[in-house]
């Protein structure tokens, strides 16, 4: 692709309000494509699971669907990486594309914490990686990278990269602010005026969010563990915004593609029914059972837009449609998004519909056949089925509650989203184990809504609920006492 | 745009280095999950394929994750109203299907023979014997065991190759490694070794009575499929019969042997009696070493019981070793001690024959859940663990 046509779309862009940082374009192979993908980012530390996703990468790939024609970092300069294969009407639309990208980036709320220079410092990361590797061995540096990205959704995004260490425990003395008639009282006036008071007596204060933060402050860890776990961490923060902003940041790249071309003067037919093919696949709504982010983002802007020209020409909104997806794009993330701009004409237009099992019981025989039926399509139960996994980080709110070198004891707060998987549970209380080095303890919910204790300790897992425990208080009966505890070591 | 770098980012395939390790890593959890895995019926299904499929499963990135949620709802599009029924699970749903629910799931490709070693690594046939021989069964290694100055280049020895060039560099008054000269090079040579053994024959016996549950037959079709897999890979000319009885008596090809179920009565003596004339008529003691393993599920006619003693009896003296197992196995409930208590009339009555019970070729083994069919396998093959007679 010329520079040239480079240089009009990005001035073009710009005209339109596009704000960006610097884009540099690298064409690459297919296959180092597939291995940018798979990393996300093209310098990070290596780590086996990113040779699975290389591995499917490259197997799609060869299958002949789902190529990938860009992938592009946030960082400034934001790097796009484009496929040496692409048509020039597809490089036309990828560097529009990433013009929108790179704009999302720099402007959205959530990205403003996020560091632009990550390409190099995932870079640095991996260098020490590899130190550690020489050091201490793969296995051990591996075994503590698996741990780490197992518990990477739990970040505190509020609390920031950044945080002080909680202050130990102490004794404050505060002076009691005497009202100016106290020494009329004599009960009043014998008071003390200092008090005295026993500051952060348990660890954590709150319930830690962060868990990748307190196990890196507390955990008795080497310091080339806590480092391993901190750049797990960083790179979780690095990677936040873009998770929680897939549609709305895919949907504005598509919306600016579209326009961008549309206004591009320099382009011959050929190209334009080139481009159009290429944008009408990006756009398709796809598989049934899924939602494709490119479309529903896209399908939204377009509507925020109409919707805000026609009130701005009826005088019922001072900002035109394009100013106002402007501020959708700062401000916004895919919650409230989805929550505040899929509307039911939208949800209907676009025959959005919730599905889920038939029979709904909880304990069902394995071997019966499932069946999925529509189950609705109210506007407000298709935002909550699209909203509700995007919470927490797509993740189980987990807390710690407490934490001594006795035990350790975490809970589960998102109840309300549904049940753990107890699986998958058991072997996080075994990773937590494994760093706290001492008796881990999870308490949740069951799917009967019976409060369950999981436990982790030296004899390995075990489950009990809460109603048996008292039971047991009761009796105490002898044979009963194996009961509740279903040991698995 | 920019493509002068393009030979550069070739240069970086970190993929291709972290694909390799996640290849030693799913070997480790194969490794550690044969148990599981014996019994996983994807590999099981996947008769007469090189490659098999191994649900990742087994090697998993844990999180905190929401489980299987029969409430949970998704978002999809398209025509129908509510309550139409979309999907069937395996069907619509891609790869969100599973056979747990809410698992992402999906399979790692496996050279079946790479399984099949870890699992039987150091087993063998017990008590091979060397017969006259007449056919002998061979297995073949290449052995790399001499060094050559011309050969192909994938084989080059660099150490020597090495230690060439640096007597070369020594001779012309450089001690150092310096340019290599094709003259440094040196090639290993291999060569096919042949070891040579016995013949063996192995008569395989299975029950497909009525009272054979498809959990019980899968235990045995697991059992047996593997034993075919180890045997076809370790011994190159094993003879391998397949018998399936139900009152009578029948020799089944293989494939037939596992796909097709029968009915009625059991009668387990009649497939013992059937390879009783195998092995008269196809494979004489002097010549074949002969194993027979059947399985059941120990409901045999009451009547029967004497005979197939008797049977087991004489089969031994054909044999180098005669297996009886017996699966118990059921998927809905199982308890160790509930089961200790049902032992099969078949299986008592082998317990009151003292020469049977004393007899280490007598072998005999209990499949109550499917992590057992690995211990059973280990049991009936394993060489060392068991006195020689």
């Amino acid at each position: 692709m010329r520079d040239s046509r480079i240089v009009d779309l990005e001035q073009l862009a710009r005209k339109n309000g596009l704000d960006f940082f610097p884009v540099v374009f690298e064409v690459v192979s297919e296959n180092t494509m597939n291995n940018v993908c798979a990393y996300g980012l093209p310098t990070r530390a290596r780590h086996w699971s990113y040779g699975r996703s290389y591995d499917h990468q490259r197997i799609y790939g060869e299958m002949g669907f789902s190529k990938v024609f860009e992938m592009i970092t946030n960082n400034d300069p934001s790097y796009a990486f484009v496929l040496d294969s692409n048509t020039e009407a597809q490089n036309l639309l990828i560097v529009a594309h990433c013009f929108g990208h790179s704009d999302f980036f720099k402007n959205n709320i959530t990205f403003q914490g996020s560091d632009r220079n990550m390409a190099r410092h995932a870079a640095e990361h991996a260098n020490r990686i590899d130190e550690y590797i020489e050091q201490y061995g793969l296995d051990a540096v591996e075994r503590l990278m698996d741990i780490g990205f197992s518990l990477d959704s739990h970040i505190d995004v509020h609390k920031g990269l950044y945080r002080k260490k909680y202050p130990r425990r102490h004794i404050e003395e505060r002076r009691v602010k005497a009202n100016e008639f106290d020494d009329l009282d004599p009960a009043k006036a014998r008071r003390p005026s200092m008090i005295r008071e026993v500051v952060n007596a348990t660890m954590p204060p709150h319930p830690e969010r962060d868990l990748l933060w307190f196990f890196i402050q507390y955990a008795p860890l080497e310091d080339w563990e806590r480092d391993i776990l901190d750049i797990v961490r960083e790179e979780s923060f690095y990677f936040y915004p873009q998770r929680l902003t897939k549609i709305m940041n895919e949907g504005w790249a598509v919306y600016w593609h579209a326009e961008l071309l549309h206004q591009y003067k320099n382009i011959t037919p050929e190209e334009m029914i080139d481009f159009a093919r290429t944008h009408e696949r990006v756009v398709q709504p796809g598989n049934p059972f899924d939602i494709n982010p490119y479309y529903l983002g896209y399908r939204i802007y377009k509507d925020i837009e109409k919707r805000w020209d026609r009130m701005y020409a009826e005088g019922e909104s001072s900002i035109t449609g394009r100013q106002k997806i402007f501020e959708v794009r700062r401000d916004e993330d895919d919650v409230s998004f989805l929550r505040n701009y899929l509307t039911a004409d939208l949800v209907q237009e676009l025959k959005l519909f919730t599905f889920g099992r038939e029979n709904e019981e909880p304990d069902q025989d394995e071997d019966e056949e499932v069946l999925y039926e529509i189950k609705s399509r109210m506007r407000e139960e298709v935002v909550e089925a699209l909203v509700k996994p995007r919470y927490n980080n797509w993740a189980p709110k987990i807390v710690i509650t407490d934490a001594s070198s006795e035990k350790i004891c975490l809970r589960h707060e998102s109840e309300e989203l549904g049940t753990l998987n107890f699986r998958y549970a058991e072997h996080m209380l075994e990773y937590v184990w494994e760093l706290w080095a001492a008796p881990v303890e999870l308490r949740t919910k069951d799917d009967n809504g019976r409060e369950v204790v999981l436990l982790f300790d030296e004899a390995g897992f075990s489950q009990r609920t809460l109603e048996e425990e008292f039971d047991l208080d009761d009796d105490g009966d002898e044979e009963k006492d194996e009961g509740p505890f279903k040991k698995t070591p | 745009m920019n493509d002068s770098y393009k030979d550069i980012w070739e240069l970086r395939q970190p993929g291709r280095r972290d694909s390799e390790r996640h290849k030693v890593r799913i070997r480790k959890a194969i490794k550690e999950n044969l148990r599981e895995l014996i019994a996983e019926e994807n590999i099981i299904s996947s008769d007469g394929k090189r490659k098999v499929k191994v649900p990742v499963r087994y090697l998993d990135m844990w999180r905190f994750k929401f489980g299987p949620n029969s409430k949970s709802k998704d978002v999809g599009h398209g025509e129908g109203d509510p309550g139409d029924i979309i999907a069937k699970e395996g069907k619509g749903k891609g790869n969100k299907a599973g056979d747990q629910p809410g698992e992402e799931l999906y399979d790692e490709e496996v050279e079946l023979a790479e399984i099949v070693d870890m699992m039987l690594e150091d087993l063998g046939l017990p008590w091979l014997k060397r017969k006259e021989n007449q056919v002998e069964i061979e297995t073949e290694e290449m052995v790399f065991h001499d060094i050559a100055e011309k050969g192909l280049p994938p084989n080059v020895d660099l150490k020597r190759t090495l230690i060439e060039n640096l007597k070369r560099n020594s001779i012309a008054g450089k001690p150092s490694f310096g340019k290599i000269v094709p003259d440094d090079l040196r090639y290993r040579v291999w060569e096919n070794v042949v070891e040579k053994h016995s013949n063996a024959s192995v008569i395989l016996i299975m029950d497909r009575s009525g009272s054979m549950t498809d959990d019980k037959k899968y235990i045995v079709k697991s059992f047996f499929f593997w034993m075919v897999s180890f045997l076809r890979m370790k011994y190159g000319n094993v003879e391998v019969v397949f018998i399936a009885h139900d009152t009578e008596a029948r020799e089944v090809g293989e494939e037939n042997f596992f796909a097709i179920s029968d009915g009625g009565g059991t009668r387990i003596s009649s497939g013992l009696e059937l390879a009783k004339t195998i092995i008269e008529t196809r494979f004489p003691t002097n010549i074949w070493n002969n194993y027979v393993f059947s399985f059941s599920d120990g409901e045999n006619w009451d009547t029967d019981n004497e005979r197939c003693i008797a049977m087991f009896r004489e089969l031994l003296g054909m044999c180098q070793a005669v297996g009886y197992g017996e699966v118990s196995y059921t998927d809905q409930f199982y308890s160790w001690s509930s089961w200790r208590g049902h032992w099969s009339t078949l299986h008592d009555a082998i317990k009151e024959a003292d020469d049977l019970v004393g007899e280490p070729r007598f072998l005999q083994a209990a499949i109550v859940k499917r992590e057992d069919l690995y211990d059973c396998l280990r049991q009936f093959l394993d060489v060392d663990g068991k006195e020689k007679p």
